[in-house]
């Protein structure tokens, strides 16, 4: 099972040229999405598209900034869900940038999926229900890992 | 495809489902075994397994005569599906962002 996404890019320009169009609410909403974005640490900002409630997504993003290296890298929350407050998707967002002689390689990883089904399951639980679905827990385990989070 | 409204949240939201999910982290039952631990009709019961089944909690096998329910792990991680609809998002998204880039004047000087 994939737990991750890995994709790269090059851009025949300087890293700080490619950083704008990461950290530039403007320039991010003409290829990413609408979105309120500030290039500083912990601001919290969303991304706003159509909504699409099949896959449980009511049309946010919500973000928080959590590492910023201008220039060089930047590290974003990345949740979703149906609305009222409900997190469906619970991720991270890195991007990275490397210069090179004749431009920049971007990297973006999207991982650190959360299992968030899951602690939903856990919150709707009682107590006895609760011990009951431990076992269940130890089955999915395996399947929750490699999640490097807030 | 009214039960398929049901989401994994829904499908827990309700107490009886929640106890037949505990009743079959125990053992695999059969519906005729599930209905015996509750009052309603087994018409009712069998609602709520559809309803468990739809969301992908449960899997249901017929054997011999009888319709065995056992626990399944999708209801509780639909995860690849999202990570899968995510590498699309982002394909999409770099190639526009590449296009937006790439037509820049004054590349790298």
């Amino acid at each position: 099972m994939t737990k991750s996404i890995e994709q790269k890019l090059f851009f025949n320009h300087k890293p700080e040229a490619v950083w704008e169009y990461l950290t530039n609410a403007e320039l991010m909403a003409q290829w990413l999405m609408p979105n309120d974005f500030q290039p500083v640490l912990w601001h919290d900002f969303q991304f706003t598209t159509k909504a699409y409630p099949d896959l449980d997504f009511d049309g946010h993003v919500y973000c928080k900034v959590l590492e910023i290296v201008p220039y060089k890298k930047l590290v974003y929350s990345w949740k979703s869900g149906p609305g009222e407050g409900r997190i469906s998707v619970d991720s991270i967002v890195t991007w990275t940038l490397v210069e090179k002689d004749n431009g920049t390689e971007l990297q973006l990883v999207h991982s650190g999926f959360k299992e968030i089904a899951n602690l939903k399951l856990y919150a709707a639980m009682t107590d006895g229900w609760m011990k009951n679905i431990q076992k269940i827990a130890v089955l999915l385990n395996d399947a929750t890992h490699g999640a490097a989070n807030v | 495809m009214a039960p398929q409204t049901f989401d994994a949240f829904q499908a827990i939201s309700d107490p009886s489902r929640r106890q037949i999910l505990k009743l079959l982290s125990k053992e695999r039952l059969t519906i005729n075994a599930l209905a015996e631990n509750f009052d309603m009709s087994r018409p009712a019961v069998s609602k709520h397994i559809k309803i468990l089944e739809y969301a992908g909690f449960i899997s249901i096998e017929d054997i011999g005569r009888e319709r065995y329910c056992t626990l399944k792990q999708d209801g509780f991680n639909n995860l690849q599906e999202w990570i899968d609809f995510f590498d699309g998002f982002w394909k999409s998204k770099m190639n526009k962002l590449e296009m937006l880039l790439n037509s820049k004047s004054g590349g790298k000087k």
